[in-house]
């Protein structure tokens, strides 16, 4: 096991000191000179036929600088998968749901703003809307999309194995129907964005994005603009979590109001526009059919998903093939049949959102394991553990586990959670469940189809002192990942953290693909660490040259030239870089060894300025079936979550008192960052499955569009989390890392919903599991119990 | 028609003109460049907002600026001494409770008050009275270290230090 | 969000806030705390002409026992309350509602006055108010008019006090020895909850192991106001208590409620929740009546 100077400690964030001293600038906190206010118009109706915009009151109204609709632009249709472009950025024809976009103004003042955005009438003519999957699935039901009858925005159909014939072999066959909610994402910055289209024809737009990369090119293509005089560059972001992983209707139409006006204009969403945007997680009703052996061997998989969507596509495309693929690990599964439905209904769209198509998957089936493991007499733990997938093995659809601590994270929270003490002994009105997860470092390819790198990376040496600087269009989100490329940069390096600096999240730096599908780590991390390495080896070959010395027989270390065998006589240099640098007072003395400092002064004023780059694309993966590209990646994580809680059965109450979370990210950089995805993950796991949904009232209006009605867990919701770090040594990954920002969610649900049972002796099928909910379903258990 | 008010911000006395709709929010944030108190409900529902109003947590987007005439208002950017961080905002880094960052300023002020009124609180008192301030990337639990760690070690520091 | 233009009046006393109200008239409303007013013009629903602060009023800030009554000032905040030694130890289930009332920072912020006046179904302190059978004092420029609470509300966001009133104060009677009371608030979070259902009880008992010789309960967030559940109360009296009883107690409460169907639960569940609440209200009363 290689010694590391700085990754697979602890180490404070880079960005904490600004963040906690309120010096961390987000995109609120920014203006621009001449920076003008915009404000959205947006419909209030579900579905209506836009018969004419009158914009001209709002025109007149003093401090108004520029109105737009379609009839100014952003027409071109975009979306976020080039297969489902199916949005404009305003609404020429048709409006789709509450909250669609009609048009927008540029004010001097945020009020005007909003005061022309009022003055804006807009006739609709109200059509019929459909609600539910099953409403837009009628036959005859309005059509959202002419392009896509009966409202399937998209339809996957897959069987790996031959499933019927599976069955046929098995001892216990189980079929669950399970439904979740719409979610938001919550984050607690709005998006906002400050867009600048300068004198030269230059269009800069500030936002606050998880992806820089892919707004830029939306943008581009929106405004018909060359990709090249684009620039997107990221503030700090407040969190993101899925939503902010595309371009949304607010930047287009800032980028589109600077370039009328000729001034910066910036724009925010308030709290309720966040929820009316939403791209947040769909709603999945699942239906799974399980058929395994009395041993417990599993052997089939059938999985049906309706994806009730919203009115446009967004992720919804890749959203419809995770809610099966991902089916496939962590257990050894050698036949699944997936048949998903991905439908339109005029309610706002749905997206990405941590975790992506898998959690509602993984929640329903892990419950369903736990009852089919309950019918064989099986511990649940002992079943996971039978099947569990290991390094090395493939799954049915063609996915590679190159690296998997599958067993190594049940045993660490069986373990950490004293789970064998506890399962089958928990007092009156307390349960114990557990669950397992499993997730992709990162989607094996970028959102539209390229050849590109998915990541890569600039590291400049600054030409004294030794320090580098990595440039990287990577996003830190709030993530740790800037923080993360710093360690993996100092440790390929060989410098000591703190001579690293880290400027990221700017399209002008470096194309990465961004903060989304958990890819960042690995990604940009290799970048980074081939990026260093080459900066390494650069400054290493000049210094090698005048020493005489093979660059294979030098290191860098600590921030010391290391060499192999005796080191040779550096004088030369030394007393070069100390002519330099008469009257400092930090200098080397005679004795001391080669520093890295030296030997980069040394480099640069030989070679100029000294730049290392690094890339980083995924080989080759995944088959040749339709929809095969879905869910492939260089690597994948599994986890396992042990919960514990207590049920009120008077008020139908649920408390979760412990919760151990054990992931597997490869290999840990940061180990503070990782055990915080973790917490994180099961903060917002937790609250998915007791508190929060994204209600609608009969005309599809949000009722609950607040922080308030939207429940997410506060501090005393919350209870400790035990995090364990589990570490498989990932051979695609840098230093063997992958990801942990989206998987750790994955057992969370179904862990308390086991537990839950536990307790109860109830199963429920359908979230949150809010005290209304579960206090009925023990009423009507008790009710049939009576009348057995 | 504005007001003139004077009140006292992170020691400093400060004066300004206010229209009687601004919030303290705004006036902080949009007036005074004071952009560590963040802005993300606006209805006092999730504590990004918060500030010490005469050493109280409270929801800035629920004070009206005149309301805050002849008052002491803490904001995050008041938290720092002439020696740099102060302890608590030094924990949070040390123990990894910040993320995105947008919770921090209104985590370490409703902190700072606990730990001012009760300087060696049990956990639950700590996540009680962090209950006002929702953060969406932590699950509360480095914060709640952190926390901890600053109470053991902290010296207390009152208004008009 | 931006606020609607308004008119800023800060009047020192009572008298002075009394003749702005009066004068302006109903386009005017009195200020306090702001956490319900202001969330309510932000989003629009309400659009005063003018505010008048009440926080310079000194005398609306009192928290004193005094002659075996507790006075409260209108703007003594739900924090206050909730730490207050006198409230704590004389009358808990009001501090406990005035520690359940949203989050740490609504609290101090929050007043007794506005939490009363804003006439919330689901409102923390008027149940337990009621339940210590508190009684308002409202001044006008008439002079001064004192009722029950009970008498104060007439519907969601209704209340008798008239545009040119204001609440200063809330009154409660010391409770005699033996007595106790306690309140009970459901809601799906720990925190920043508008509750479900909540029920505030008071029980006298005849000595330590006597019969209940006065009770009230009231109920919150299961009707257009808190309602004193009178069919529960008659269930109670003279008799000696115990769980069936506070059972059967529970059970006729439901006789005293109109629960909707609402976004936040169902009238079926809210009626299941009284009875629970109100058992456990009377408990925890009966718990600090013989402490």
């Amino acid at each position: 096991m290689p010694e590391y100077d700085v990754i697979n400690r602890r180490a404070p964030r880079l960005d904490a000191p600004d963040k906690v001293s309120g010096r961390a600038q987000y995109i609120n906190d920014m203006t621009l000179p001449g920076m003008l206010y915009g404000a959205l118009v947006q419909s209030p109706v579900a579905h209506a036929r836009i018969l004419g915009v009158d914009t001209s009151k709002a025109r007149r109204l003093p401090g108004v600088r520029a109105v737009v609709t379609a009839e100014d632009g952003g027409e071109i249709p975009y979306g976020v998968s080039p297969a489902r472009y199916d949005e404009t950025l305003f609404c020429r024809d048709r409006v789709r749901y509450v909250g669609d976009e009609v048009a927008a103004v540029a004010a001097g003042d945020l009020e005007t703003a909003l005061e022309a955005a009022s003055l804006i009438q807009v006739d609709y003519e109200e059509i019929p809307a459909v609600f539910t999957v099953e409403e837009a699935m009628t036959e005859g039901a309005p059509q959202l999309h002419e392009r896509y009858p009966r409202n399937v925005c998209a339809e996957v159909h897959q069987e790996f194995g031959d499933v019927e014939a599976a069955l046929m072999e098995c001892d216990l066959i189980r079929s669950d129907t399970f439904l979740n909610k719409r979610q938001d994402a919550a984050f607690l910055e709005p998006n906002g964005c400050i867009a600048h289209y300068d004198l030269n024809g230059f269009l800069t737009l500030y936002t606050s994005t998880q992806v820089p990369h892919y707004v830029m090119r939306t943008v581009a293509m929106v405004l018909g603009m060359p990709v090249g005089k684009v620039r997107v560059v990221k503030p700090y972001v407040g969190g993101g979590f899925g939503p902010k992983a595309a371009a949304n209707p607010m930047e287009l139409a800032a980028c589109l109001l600077s370039r009328k006006t000729g001034r910066p204009v910036k724009m925010n969403y308030t709290r309720e526009q966040v929820f009316l945007f939403s791209r947040a997680r769909h709603q999945f009703k699942h239906i799974l059919t399980t058929g395994v052996k009395r041993d417990g061997t599993l052997m089939a998989l059938k999985n049906a998903c309706y994806l009730e969507g919203g009115a446009y596509a967004s992720f919804g495309i890749a959203t419809v093939y995770y809610a099966g693929s991902l089916l496939s690990a962590p257990y050894r599964l050698p036949s699944m049949k997936y048949d998903g439905w991905r439908v339109y209904t005029n309610k706002p769209a749905c997206g990405a959102q941590r975790g992506h198509g898998g959690v509602a998957a993984r929640a329903a089936w892990e419950q369903q394991l736990d009852i089919i493991s309950e019918e064989l007499g099986m511990d649940p733990v002992e079943f996971r553990l039978k099947n569990a997938m290991r390094a090395g093995d493939v799954t049915c659809n063609g996915f590679n586990m190159s690296s998997f601590g599958m067993r190594e994270c049940i045993e660490a929270v069986v373990e950490g959670s004293r789970w064998k003490e506890k399962k089958g002994k928990m007092p009156q009105g307390k349960g114990i469940g557990m669950a397992t997860g499993f997730f992709v470092s990162g989607a094996g390819y970028p959102i539209y189809r390229s050849d590109t790198a998915h990541s890569t990376v600039v590291i400049k040496l600054s030409e004294d002192g030794g320090t580098v600087n990595v440039l990287t269009g990577s996003a830190e989100i709030g993530q740790g990942s800037d923080t993360t490329m710093a360690m993996i940069a100092a440790e390929a390096l060989g410098v000591p953290l703190d001579q690293v600096r880290v400027t990221s999240g700017d399209t002008d730096l470096s194309v990465d693909l961004g903060a989304y599908s958990s890819r960042q780590t690995l990604m940009t991390g290799h970048a980074t660490k081939e990026a260093a390495e080459d900066l390494k080896r650069q400054v290493l070959e000049v210094v090698g040259n005048k020493l005489g010395v093979a660059v294979e027989n030098m290191d860098v270390k600590r921030g010391l030239v290391v060499f192999r065998g005796d080191p040779p006589d550096f004088s030369a240099l030394r007393n070069q870089y100390i002519k330099e640098h008469r009257g400092f007072t930090d200098n080397p003395n005679e004795k001391a060894p080669l520093t890295f400092k030296e030997a980069a002064r040394i480099a640069y004023l030989e070679k100029g300025s000294m730049v290392g780059t690094g890339k980083y694309k995924p080989g080759q993966l995944g088959g040749q079936f339709k929809g095969a590209t879905v869910g492939t990646s260089p690597a994948y994580g599994p986890s396992a979550q042990v919960v514990e809680v207590t049920v009120d059965k008077e008020t139908g109450k649920v408390t979760v008192d412990r919760m151990t979370g054990a992931h597997d990210c490869g290999f840990a950089i940061n180990l503070t960052s990782v055990e915080g995805q973790i917490e994180g993950s099961l903060s917002m796991g937790l609250g998915e499955a007791l508190f929060e949904e994204v209600k609608f009232d009969e005309k599809g209006r949000i009722l609950n569009a607040n922080l308030g009605e939207y429940k997410i867990p506060t501090a005393l919701d919350m209870p400790r989390v035990k995090a364990l770090i589990v570490e498989s040594q990932e051979p695609n990954g840098p230093f063997g890392a992958k990801e942990v920002g989206e998987g750790a969610i994955m057992p969370t649900i179904p862990a308390i919903l086991n537990a839950v049972y536990d307790a109860t002796g109830v199963r429920f099928h359908e979230l949150p599991l809010t005290p209304e909910r579960v206090f009925m379903a023990l009423q009507e258990t008790d009710k049939e119990d009576i009348t057995k | 028609m504005k007001k003139l008010i004077s009140l006292t911000i992170n020691n400093r006395p400060c004066e300004v003109a206010v229209e009687p709709r601004q919030t303290l929010l705004d006036l902080l944030r949009n007036d005074l460049g004071l952009t560590g108190t963040k802005k993300c409900c606006d209805m006092g529902e999730c504590g990004s907002c918060t500030v010490l109003l005469d050493g109280n947590p409270v929801n800035a987007c629920l004070v009206l600026a005149v309301q805050a005439r002849g008052r002491h208002v803490v904001t995050i950017e008041g938290m720092e001494t002439e020696e740099g961080l102060d302890p608590l905002q030094k924990a949070f880094v040390e123990h990894g409770a910040v993320q995105c960052g947008f919770c921090t300023p209104g985590m370490i002020l409703s902190a700072r008050s606990l730990l001012e009124r009760n300087p060696h609180p049990e956990e639950n008192e700590i996540r009680m009275a962090l209950s006002g301030n929702l953060c969406r990337c932590t699950g509360y639990q480095k914060i709640v270290e952190a926390v901890q760690a600053a109470s053991e070690s902290r010296p207390l520091r009152k208004e008009g230090d | 969000m931006l606020l609607p233009k308004f008119e800023f009046h800060e009047p020192r006393s009572v008298e002075d806030a009394c003749q702005i109200l009066a004068e302006i008239g109903p386009e005017a409303k009195p200020l306090a705390g702001g956490t319900d007013l202001l969330v309510n013009m932000k989003k629009k629903l309400i659009s005063p002409k003018a505010l008048v602060s009440l926080a310079r009023v000194e005398t609306l800030k009192t928290l004193e026992p005094s002659g075996g009554k507790l006075m409260m000032g209108s703007c003594v905040t739900a924090a206050r309350l909730a730490e207050s030694k006198t409230v704590t130890e004389s009358f808990p289930a009001l501090a406990k509602a005035g520690q359940s009332l949203g989050s740490p920072l609504i609290r101090n912020l929050a007043t007794l006055g506005g939490n009363v006046i804003s006439a919330r179904p689901a409102a923390d302190l008027p149940p337990a108010l009621m339940a210590y059978g508190g009684r308002v004092i409202l001044k006008g420029a008439y002079g001064e008019r004192r009722l029950p609470l009970r008498d104060f509300f007439q519907g969601p966001g209704q209340t008798v006090l008239r545009a040119d009133e204001i609440l200063t104060a809330l009154v409660l009677d010391e409770p005699a020895p033996g007595s106790g009371a306690g309140y009970m608030k459901l809601g799906v979070r720990q925190a920043l909850e508008i509750s479900l259902v909540n029920v505030a009880a008071f029980l006298a008992m005849d000595g330590r192991d006597g019969a209940v010789k006065k009770a009230r309960i009231v109920l919150g967030s299961v009707a257009p106001t808190p309602v004193r559940a009178y069919s529960a109360e008659e269930v109670l009296m003279g008799e000696r208590p115990t769980e069936a009883l506070f059972s059967r107690a529970g059970e006729a409460a439901l006789k005293d409620i109109a629960p909707i169907d609402d976004f936040r639960a169902s009238a079926d569940y809210k009626r299941a929740m009284v009875a629970v609440l109100t058992r456990r209200a009377l408990r925890e009363a009966l718990e600090g009546a013989r402490p």
